[in-house]
């Protein structure tokens, strides 16, 4: 489940694989130094009202050693507000979130990562990067989807990742290893679906421009698109600390 | 059963009205009882239902009294292993200037993770009521409020709502509706969520949480939780349940809970006396008629039981129609008490639902009934007594009980002998309260013997009012002291509870002036709310810098003021400059030297404390404090006493340096503020107001006004004694009626021969007038002796069981000089219609054997 | 079934009267007697020490083998109740109730039914004549008419002995004459012992028994061959 966000795939087909490893894989293809990128997120709820936001996405390091600075531009009502996140590969992560009116930054507390990333149809936990031994997979098939074939592998969250999904069913594609699809479990109840599209080579990594989060029962979807996407560039380290916030006030 | 249809039964539907009258006091009684503790129990209820509905599924909370704690206290919580949620709240009650809707009670939340908490039905299947919570976030100035208020006030979705801040009046956008239930139903649904630290921003409170609330993992031991938590935290914060913050409010209920004890003890002596003297009367009325029943076979013990099932029934039906008059104005005096505490300590609770409780109604029937009974007794055991060949002789009168008079008198004088002793027997409660009793009961004892004596000195004078009747009315009370020593003691029971309730009004009043006079001298106090006990907003302490630049001040106190929680009861913390109010200030100094004192506690080497918080948890000078603040505990030495009225629980001063060393709060609510010689108040204070008030919050109250302010208060305290006292005379007069109409009864055929031999009608009608004013007289002249011994029992329980007061005897003079034409008035006036039935009646009828 | 030796009775008030001394009678089962004297002579007090009402001061009482002296008042009360009839000069009924319920007082008194009480109460009525006035108030009735309510009253347990004080003393002759007949019938139908005390020289005559008090002495004690 990892990087679902920002998931971003590899291309090399490998032979013989078992679940774990084509999940590594995958995530070893879509290793980055760092990754900056401008988003565009659309929900659609259920009375098909719409809210756009935009923000500018930075990343230094990969998986459960990055940190990330998500820092919203539009509307006016949101410009400035940014959430710094703080991986860490034993454990789950650390957020902040920083609301410039306020002057104040909040510490999302790690009980509530379940709930939705600010009326999206996220959660915070959506956001982490988890490190691929905190949980367990299984090959369950190959299905075809986008008129691609991918492989279909069912993951299970190990108990200390304390997630609130029960399992996810993972789809990757044979041909680059990037994530497709995700189906997401609580309680065997399908809660959410995350579909990747729009994949496209940027800097030798196969990225999704497009994913869609559809929340089932509240039949609401959010659909995030990924511009001006770059790949390792240098981004200074201070800047994604509490303080750097603090400071841009 | 057949004997109360065939024998009771027609007796009482003949006399309906009498009967009635004599249930009034049992009526009363149990009313007040009743009417006083629902009251105060749903009050209670409804306080811990929103607690219960704020709380939501908390399971622990971490406050710090009234104070709050630093932010970082949050983190300690999560870091417990035991804790599944954690969330600071902050609450404030806030002014919305919309017509006739009151307060408003704000609820800061962190609305990023609390929702699991609380429900705040906002995640509707339909739609998410929250319109977009990352705007909510991103503004501050965005609130939620419950539908009901949307829907009271026809506000909307995105809709603005101006409330006052610590920037002065400000527009919040609703940017979310809460579902009605649950949280939303708090408060009436007057209630607002914003985030928390918008709040901390909006009502000047820095980087502090009123409250951490907390739900525990599944299965977790909340005892053992709360154990560690408190560990963990050390002493300076509680860890409660939320059910708790109930028992910090019934502290303050219960001292109305005390004083509508007294005052229902007090109806039920009253009705006592009342139903004591109508079935005294009725048995002599009875006589031939409990004759014929001896006659035809009744035992004594049928006789006697019989009246006392009689007068068991009287209770029963006077103590139902009590409890039904008591839920009726139960509702009146919770209101009335719920907006005392909202003026007074700024919980803004609406009783919704006055709901008695059983047990209630089952102590107050049970007090009714065996009032009942006891006073039932000496007369049914008389109409045992009666000897049936007298009774049935006619035109004999059976003199009932010589000598019971003797035993009566010796037992007063042995109870009063007591009493007396037990004033010099020392403090303990027991000896007090049996003082008090045996006092008043030895006052009631002699009653008869003190009716006749004071008769006897009256006689002169109403035979100077007027030769005949004056005489003859005298006479009547000389003869039947029996009959009229019942009335006269209840309405010296009456009148004493009159005296002793203003008296009491009278002295606190007088002490509250004097203590204004001395410790309420500046001449202008900037607070940051409309009343000086709301705290919701602070100043920071810098703005005094400011406030000292306006032309005109002298010199400026700041002063925070906060409830803290000592052994469990809220009391008041004052830190001030103490040496400026050593200066400024001339309260009565108790314990310890004034000099020394203020200049130690200035150090921060000690506190001072109010006498009544001396008084109630018993602390004297030269005692250690243990004080629990946010970082630790403090102990701290108490180094005077002084008379200050702040606080009805207590009240400890300390400077404020050490205020802000254990509390790491810098804030303030009241500058207190002394102007130069020649500057005049309202000038200063227009210039205070021309500069900070469009940006800062701020209200400029004149010293006048905040007398008026606390006098307003203390008068609303004491408006339910009013009422008591309305209740009081109200039984003396029904008491009165119901004499006289009784005794008037009972004389049908003595008045009828007077009028045969030729007395006048007028004669005979002034007789009767003549009589019921010397009722109103004995009763008066008792009444106010036993005042006087009553006064002197209430003020020592207010002093060390209620309100830890001292406060010195005065003799309410006033209200007893108006006591005076008003029981003589109603005495005359109760006269007047048993007199005209006397006058009106026909002649051969009275004259006319049964 | 009433012996009576040396009764004594003296009242104390501010001179002590003698109101009964040494007087000493045997009265049968079943005997109608008249009791006369001038007022004070002690006839009232003599029918109330019999009737339990009062206690004597000295002497004895055996009614029906039972020896009064040493009995409580709840004894005493429990003798008048079974043995005891009163018929009063006055009525003594209660005013607000109503024949019928006047009747079956005493009955009520020693725990019976309502249903019984009633049943024996209109029972009783209709032997005094008055079967149709069970549901009248004693306002609504003539002085006879209350008297003769206040005959089935005393009647109520059948009691063995009758004491009757005046009972025709406040009715007109014609009226008295009826009542007595009433009470002789009810003696000879049901074979009471019956006592009564009477100013009136012919009444006192048309019993079988006439027994004179003076200055409470018995002066005379005449038994007539044949009654009437």
């Amino acid at each position: 489940m990892s990087r679902l966000l920002l998931g971003l795939m590899a291309a090399l087909p490998l032979l013989a694989q078992d679940a774990r490893s084509i999940v590594d894989e995958a995530q070893k293809r879509s290793r980055a130094d760092s990754q900056r990128y401008e988003g565009t997120l659309e929900v659609r709820d259920a009375k098909r009202k719409i809210s756009t936001k935009r923000w500018v996405y930075e990343r230094l390091g990969s998986a459960g050693e990055a940190k990330a600075v998500l820092k919203f531009t539009a509307p006016a009502e949101v410009k400035g507000v940014a959430l710094l996140i703080h991986n860490h590969p034993d454990r789950a992560s650390d957020q902040w979130m920083w609301t410039p009116a306020v002057a104040r930054e909040r510490r999302i507390a790690f009980q509530d990562r379940r709930t939705r990333f600010f009326g999206t149809d996220f959660t915070f936990e959506d956001l982490e990067e988890r490190d691929v031994d905190r949980s367990t997979y299984k090959l369950t098939g190959e299905e075809k989807l986008d008129g691609a074939l991918a492989w279909k592998i069912e993951s299970t969250p190990k108990a200390e990742a304390r997630s609130q999904y029960t399992r996810i069913a993972l789809w990757v594609r044979k041909d680059t290893y990037s994530f497709v699809q995700a189906e997401c479990f609580a309680k065997d109840k399908l809660v959410r679906r995350i579909r990747y599209t729009d994949l496209e080579k940027v800097q030798n990594i196969w990225t999704a421009r497009t994913l869609e989060v559809h929340d089932i029962e509240r039949d609401s979807r959010t659909v995030m698109k990924l511009e001006k996407l770059q790949y390792n560039i240098p981004l200074a380290a201070e800047n994604f600390t509490l303080q750097a916030l603090r400071r841009e006030q | 059963m057949m004997l109360l249809r065939l024998i009771t039964w027609p007796y009482v539907r003949k006399h309906m009205l009498r009967c009635l009258l004599t249930t009034a006091g049992i009526v009363l009684g149990v009313a007040v009882f009743v009417g006083m503790h629902t009251a105060n129990q749903s009050v209670l209820y409804a306080f811990n239902q929103t607690v219960d509905k704020i709380a939501g599924s908390t399971q622990l909370q971490v406050t710090a009294g009234e104070t709050g704690f630093p932010e970082e206290v949050l983190e300690r919580v999560q870091s417990q292993p035991d804790v599944e949620v954690a969330v600071p709240v902050i609450e404030a009650s806030v002014q919305t200037g919309l017509q006739g809707q009151g307060n408003l009670l704000v609820l800061g939340v962190d609305m990023t993770g609390d929702r699991s908490l609380r429900d705040y039905d906002l995640n509707s299947t339909e739609d998410a009521t929250i319109d977009d919570p990352l705007v909510f976030l991103a503004q501050p100035d965005s609130i939620i409020l419950s539908e009901q208020f949307c829907q009271r006030t026809g506000l909307q979705m995105n809709g603005k709502l101006t409330m006052q801040t610590m920037a002065g009046p400000k527009q919040f956008t609703i940017r979310g509706v809460m579902k009605s239930g649950g949280l939303a139903s708090a408060f009436g649904g007057n209630l607002a969520v914003m985030d928390i630290y918008a709040a901390q921003m909006v009502f000047g409170r820095g980087r502090q949480f009123d409250r951490v609330d907390i739900a525990l993992h599944r299965g977790a031991d909340v005892n053992a939780a709360r154990a560690r938590l408190q560990t963990l935290l050390g002493p300076g914060l509680q860890v409660d349940p939320p059910s708790s913050r109930g028992q910090q409010f019934e502290a303050m209920a219960q001292i109305y809970s005390m004083s509508a004890n007294i005052t229902s003890l007090f109806a039920l002596f009253i009705g006592l006396f009342l139903i004591y003297n109508t079935f005294s009367i009725a048995v002599t009325q009875r006589r031939s008629e409990i004759g014929i029943l001896r006659a035809l076979g009744a035992t004594q013990g049928q006789i006697k039981r019989l009246f006392l099932i009689e007068s068991g029934i009287a209770g029963l039906f006077g103590s139902l129609l009590g409890l039904g008059l008591g839920v009726l104005i139960a509702r009146g005096i919770a209101g009335y008490i719920s907006s005392y505490l909202g003026e007074m300590y700024g919980v803004a609770q609406r009783a919704e639902e006055v709901s008695a409780d059983p047990r209630l109604l089952g102590i107050a029937l049970f007090l009714g009934v065996a009032t009942s009974l006891i006073a039932g007794w000496i007369p049914a055991r008389s109409a045992a007594g009666v000897d049936p060949v007298k009774a049935l002789q006619k035109g004999r009168a059976q003199v009932m009980s010589e000598g019971e008079n003797r035993a009566r008198k010796i037992a007063a004088l042995v109870m009063l002998g007591l009493g007396i002793a037990c004033v010099f027997a020392g403090h303990k409660p027991l000896f007090f309260y049996s003082g008090y009793m045996l006092s008043v009961l030895a006052v009631l004892l002699l009653t008869p013997a003190l009716c006749i004596w004071l008769s006897r000195l009256l006689r002169p004078l109403m035979k100077w009012m007027r030769p005949v009747e004056g005489a003859l009315a005298a006479d009547s009370l000389l003869q039947a002291p029996r009959r009229t020593s019942g009335t006269v003691a209840a309405l010296a029971l009456s009148v004493a509870l009159v005296i002793g309730l203003g008296g009491i009004a009278k002295s606190s009043f007088e002490m509250i002036r004097e203590w204004m006079d001395t410790a309420l001298n500046p001449d202008l106090f900037v607070t940051s709310s409309e009343s000086i006990t709301q705290r919701s907003f602070r100043f920071p302490y810098e703005f005094g810098d400011e406030l000292r630049q306006v032309e005109g001040i002298e010199e400026l106190q700041a002063v925070r003021t906060a409830r803290i929680v000592y052994q469990g009861t809220p009391v008041m913390l004052v830190s001030t400059n103490v040496e400026s109010i050593a200066n400024r200030v001339n309260m009565k100094v108790i314990e310890g030297d004034r000099e020394t004192m203020y200049r130690q506690v200035s150090r921060g080497e000690g506190v001072v404390i109010s006498d009544n918080f001396a008084l109630l948890r018993r602390v004297n000078t030269g005692d250690m404090l243990e004080l629990l603040s946010p970082t630790g505990l403090l102990r701290t030495k108490v180094l005077g006493v002084v008379a200050d009225f702040s606080d009805q629980q207590g009240t400890i001063m300390m400077d404020r340096e050490l205020y802000r060393r254990y509390w790491k709060d810098d804030t303030v609510n009241v500058f207190r503020a002394y102007l130069k010689p020649g500057a005049s108040q309202s000038d200063v204070r227009q210039r205070l107001l021309d500069r900070f008030g469009a940006k800062t919050r701020l209200f400029v109250l004149t010293n006048g006004e905040i007398r008026a302010f606390i006098l307003k208060i203390t008068e609303q305290w004491f408006g339910l004694t009013y009422v008591q006292i309305f209740v009081a005379v109200l039984v003396a007069i029904l008491g009165i009626v119901n004499t006289l109409t009784v005794s008037i009864a009972d004389r049908k055929r003595e008045l009828g021969v007077l009028q045969a031999v030729g007395a006048l009608r007028n004669q005979v009608r002034h007789t009767i007038w003549m009589e019921a004013l010397a009722i109103g007289a004995l009763g008066l002249m008792i009444g106010f002796a036993l005042g006087a011994v009553h006064l002197y029992y209430i003020l020592e329980i207010t002093k060390r069981d209620i309100a830890g007061m001292r406060l010195e005897y005065r003799y309410p003079i006033g209200i007893a000089l108006t006591l005076l034409p008003v029981m003589l008035g109603a005495a005359l006036l109760s006269g007047a219609g048993p007199a005209e039935s006397a006058v009106r009646g026909s002649l051969v009828e009275a004259l006319e054997y049964e | 079934m009433i012996l009576i030796t040396h009764l004594q009775k003296l009242f104390d008030g501010k001179s002590r009267v003698r109101a009964l001394d040494d007087v000493n009678l045997h009265i049968r089962k079943g005997e109608m007697v008249s009791l006369v004297g001038p007022s004070g002579s002690g006839k009232s007090t003599l029918l109330n020490l019999i009737g339990t009402l009062d206690k004597p001061t000295g002497g004895e009482i055996t009614l029906d083998g039972q020896r009064l002296s040493g009995l409580t008042d709840d004894q005493l009360t429990q003798v008048r109740r079974d043995k005891i009839g009163f018929i009063f000069q006055f009525f003594n009924l209660l005013p607000s109730l109503s024949c019928e319920e006047n009747v079956s007082l005493p009955l009520h008194l020693r725990g019976w039914g309502r249903k019984q009480a009633r049943d024996r109460a209109i029972e009783l009525l209709d032997l005094v004549g008055l079967g149709k006035r069970v549901e009248h108030l004693p306002d609504e009735l003539s002085g006879g008419e209350r008297q003769r309510v206040a005959i089935a009253r005393a009647l109520s347990v059948y009691p063995p002995v009758l004491l009757a004080d005046e009972p025709t003393g406040n009715l007109d002759t014609t009226t008295g004459a009826d009542i007595l007949g009433l009470v002789r019938d009810v003696h000879e139908r049901l074979g009471a012992t019956v006592l009564l005390v009477t100013h009136d020289r012919s009444v006192a005559e048309s019993c079988p028994r006439t027994i004179t008090l003076r200055d409470g002495h018995v002066v005379d004690d005449t038994v007539r061959a044949a009654s009437r």
